[in-house]
């Protein structure tokens, strides 16, 4: 298991990280989402012995935690998941998994660029410069939580409050779009 | 990695130290990486009064390019054949992160063997 934090809360992370023994990684500028795309948290990809990606990206969840607030069953990915580990199962051919992760738009690349100037802008001290950089990164990719949710805070607003209500009622609205598969 | 992202001083043009130092020199024989050289169909669209132009350079080695004017900082992002390989070849694209203690880990650290790559955050 290798754990990718898209997030530069080192001690946050640390915290999480403790008596963990896998590679636990920084990725502050987000260069995973742009090279997965991935567009939330957590997402899981499989990939095999020999690179291949047997699994695409995987709206996945480790505790049942959040299966009421989302609905999906971590048992049957776990099951997934040690029937891979186990016997090479996957269940998805090659073009299942290409079919369902679905290429970054310009705009989404465009929000990620824009989400780094603004951390770049905020550790300089320009805050309003980063304000402007993380607003525009949000109009062009309203829906990715790497974007908005992971900008709330960086900005000093609570990603578990009320932005974050908002913010899952408009994915809602928008039929939840997610770069990869959900819902097992 | 020089060519994962990269912030720059940038309106629009970039020095030939800027260029060299996300990685490229340009050379008779095109944009260059070490031995890698991508050609330059028009020397004059990419370089204008000494300077190299950031989206003509961007475009070149099918990278994304923002710039954000007021700041005078622009952005530019990783190679689109990386994640082309992930979502079209179904090859993971390799990376290289720092952990917490500050080594470098890369994904092909862990070649040959099975890996379960998790994206998680605080947030």
């Amino acid at each position: 298991m290798i754990a990718v934090a898209i997030d530069e809360n080192t001690e946050a992370i640390r915290d999480f990280a403790e008596g963990i023994t896998f590679p636990v990684l920084m990725d502050p500028d987000h260069l995973l989402t742009e090279l997965y795309a991935i567009s939330n948290v957590p997402t899981v990809v499989m990939i095999d012995e020999n690179d291949r990606i047997v699994h695409p990206n995987w709206s996945a969840f480790g505790t049942d935690m959040f299966r009421e607030f989302t609905g999906i069953d971590s048992d049957r990915q776990h099951d997934r998941v040690r029937a891979w580990v186990g016997d090479g199962r996957t269940e998805l051919t090659d073009d299942e998994i290409r079919a369902s992760v679905g290429d970054l738009s310009v705009d989404e690349e465009q929000a990620r660029l824009r989400f780094r100037i603004a951390n770049e802008l905020r550790h300089r001290g320009d805050e309003q410069g980063a304000a402007r950089n993380y607003t525009i990164a949000g109009e062009l990719a309203p829906f990715d939580w790497t974007i908005r949710r992971a900008a709330m805070p960086l900005q000093g607003e609570d990603p578990f409050g009320a932005g974050f209500m908002a913010l899952y009622d408009e994915a809602q609205a928008a039929g939840r779009p997610y770069h990869g598969i959900t819902g097992y | 990695m020089t060519n994962d992202t990269a912030i720059v001083e940038s309106t629009g043009t970039l020095t030939e130290q800027q260029l060299i130092d996300i990685g490229w020199e340009l050379r008779p024989e095109g944009l260059c990486q070490g031995d890698t050289c991508v050609i330059v169909p028009d020397r004059s669209a990419l370089v204008v009064d000494g300077a190299v132009d950031l989206v003509v350079l961007a475009d070149l080695l099918d990278r994304p390019a923002a710039i954000d004017s007021l700041s005078g900082l622009a952005a530019i992002g990783a190679h689109r054949a990386r994640r082309r390989s992930a979502l079209v070849d179904l090859v993971a694209p390799d990376f290289s992160l720092p952990d917490l203690d500050g080594g470098l880990t890369a994904l092909s650290d862990h070649r040959s063997k099975k890996r379960l790559l998790v994206a998680f955050s605080s947030w």
